[in-house]
């Protein structure tokens, strides 16, 4: 009897832990799919009376939102490549060479995690100006990759450390260079944690608001977050458009995480994904 | 040794360097976007103890950041709790619960705007219809602006804190249950006993990581108040600092402020590893 009583508790905790979770993002969804009148209905309608693509078809025909989408993709994919191929190479010079680095990444970490955005956005621009990369992509990605590089070293490298050095050494005495048993050997071993580390690097760099907003000027070059925010900022917000918008930008990142997300409990021991 | 030179490059050149060059940047005068530059030593710091606002904003960065912080911390336990628990559906449901921490802040941001709409949003609709309110709650208005954002963002960051500790739980050795049980201990002395100190190290972790992030939050705060400076009511240090650099263009009292938040963050973090090392002790 109370057992029966403890496991209703338990569902129904559960089950309300599920629904503040996705009953948000449900109504965002229905909005997204009412025609304007609906939109304004009072009382609200949680299921769409009349459904309609139309929000959606206005959002891509009428506003910029296809070219922001198009910057984000590319803007998060190079930030993920430059990480990965940067932080692998540097991860496992940590491992692999005598190197008392381990407790200076690790307070690096946590050093960086107290450097708010706000106090590195200004230099950032001034050098980005120098340098004559202000309004470019390139600057994003720079720095995206240079602000997910302590934590990407640390967990790369404690993926590198899993693995054992004589799997190297085998290859070695197969004749292949270190180059090339890296190449073939350590990274496919090191995969989960190549993958693990995307996600935070991806995650960083399309959500990001901060630097786009200091580095980029040109509308055809901003990113999701400040473009939608633009949209928003209108006089009389369109709400069935800009949650139509939030939707295009919620299912892409969503379904990278569900596609990878056995992998992502790797990487949360260490310290986790900033925000 | 020299696969880490481009890592040692990027970090320096991107981090450490504008680090660096917001310390010198808040030794001087000077215009946000202009070249022209002159030294006041301390003055931007003498000016900051001097301004209201100041103060003002790092009081609201201290409530909103323990009100956040403490909020998703025991909220987060809990609910790490739950899913610990055995039932049908777990594995969806655990991943259903990241959701609001996965998506970009501007969608959560929109989102919520939308649901606390004074006019039609479904919050104020429900709320009246229950008969717990008589009129619609302004949520986005001065009185409730706070209220609004504190519960926006322990929505949006909780799931960080659920993950972190449903991770540790999952490693506590269930002999250690199986004992106390045996010994006749509740489910409460279970948690207190067992549970409890088993969680002490990521707790730790957790509520430092969450504290920092949420002092020196700002897409949230920023785009909570519709940007453009962001209602007095939710002016952050961080938010405090963008303004003072971006609208006022005084770059140097910015960099000021960025240095302060740093500096109190630094003093903070020393106190609290010196605190748990203490207690560390005491217990051993």
């Amino acid at each position: 009897m109370r057992r029966a009583l403890v496991r209703t508790l338990v569902y129904a905790a559960a089950l309300g832990l599920a629904a503040q979770a996705v009953l948000p993002l449900l109504w965002m969804l229905s909005t997204s799919l009412k025609p304007p009148r609906e939109v304004f209905a009072t009382p609200p309608t949680f299921v769409p009376a009349a459904p309609t693509l139309e929000n959606f078809v206005r959002l891509l025909r009428d506003t910029a939102f296809l070219t922001y989408f198009w910057n984000s993709v590319a803007v998060a994919g190079l930030t993920v490549l430059l990480t990965m191929a940067v932080g692998a190479l540097g991860a496992y010079s940590l491992t692999r060479f005598a190197f008392p680095a381990r407790e200076l990444v690790a307070k690096l970490i946590l050093c960086t995690y107290m450097f708010a955005p706000i106090m590195i956005v200004i230099p950032v621009y001034i050098l980005a100006r120098r340098l004559g990369i202000v309004n470019t992509h390139t600057a994003l990605v720079l720095s995206y990759a240079s602000f997910c590089l302590p934590f990407s070293l640390w967990l790369l490298r404690a993926f590198f450390l899993s693995i054992p050095i004589e799997l190297e050494e085998a290859a070695h005495v197969d004749g292949a260079g270190r180059g090339r048993a890296v190449l073939y050997i350590v990274l496919p071993l090191a995969l989960p944690g190549l993958i693990a580390t995307s996600i935070f690097t991806f995650t960083l760099a399309w959500n990001d608001y901060i630097f786009t907003r200091i580095l980029i000027a040109s509308d055809e070059l901003k990113t999701l977050p400040v473009g939608v925010q633009d949209l928003f900022a209108a006089a009389v917000v369109d709400w069935g458009l800009v949650m139509a918008a939030g939707m295009l930008i919620t299912i892409p990142a969503l379904a990278f995480f569900m596609a990878v997300q056995r992998y992502l409990v790797a990487g949360w021991g260490t310290g986790g994904l900033k925000g | 040794m020299l696969w880490i030179l481009p890592a040692l490059v990027l970090i320096g050149s991107l981090i450490l360097y504008p680090v660096g060059y917001a310390i010198w940047l808040s030794f001087l005068d000077k215009h946000s976007f202009f070249p022209a530059e002159r030294w006041v030593g301390l003055g931007n710091y003498l000016k900051i103890a001097w301004d209201v606002e100041f103060w003002d904003s790092l009081w609201k960065s201290v409530v909103y950041a323990a009100a956040t912080t403490g909020l998703q911390l025991v909220l987060g336990v809990a609910a790490a709790l739950v899913l610990h628990a055995t039932f049908r559906g777990r594995t969806v449901i655990r991943a259903l619960v990241l959701f609001p921490y996965m998506i970009p802040t501007i969608v959560a941001v929109i989102v919520w705007r939308w649901l606390l709409n004074e006019t039609y949003g479904v919050v104020d609709h429900l709320l009246l219809r229950v008969g717990l309110v008589r009129e619609p709650i302004v949520w986005l208005g001065v009185d409730h602006m706070m209220t609004s954002l504190i519960a926006v963002s322990v929505w949006q960051f909780t799931p960080f804190v659920i993950v972190s500790v449903l991770a540790r739980l999952q490693t506590i050795p269930l002999e250690l249950y199986e004992a106390a049980r045996v010994d006749g201990a509740a489910p409460w002395a279970r948690f207190r006993h067992i549970t409890l100190p088993q969680l002490r190290a990521v707790l730790f972790i957790v509520v430092l990581l969450r504290s920092i992030w949420m002092f020196t939050k700002f897409d949230t705060v920023w785009l909570w108040g519709e940007g453009a400076g962001a209602g007095r009511e939710i002016r952050t240090l961080p938010i405090y600092a963008y303004m003072r650099t971006f609208t006022y263009y005084q770059a140097g009292f910015g960099a000021a402020l960025a240095v302060i938040m740093f500096l109190l963050l630094m003093a903070a973090t020393l106190v609290y590893f010196r605190l748990y090392w203490r207690e560390e002790e005491a217990v051993a």
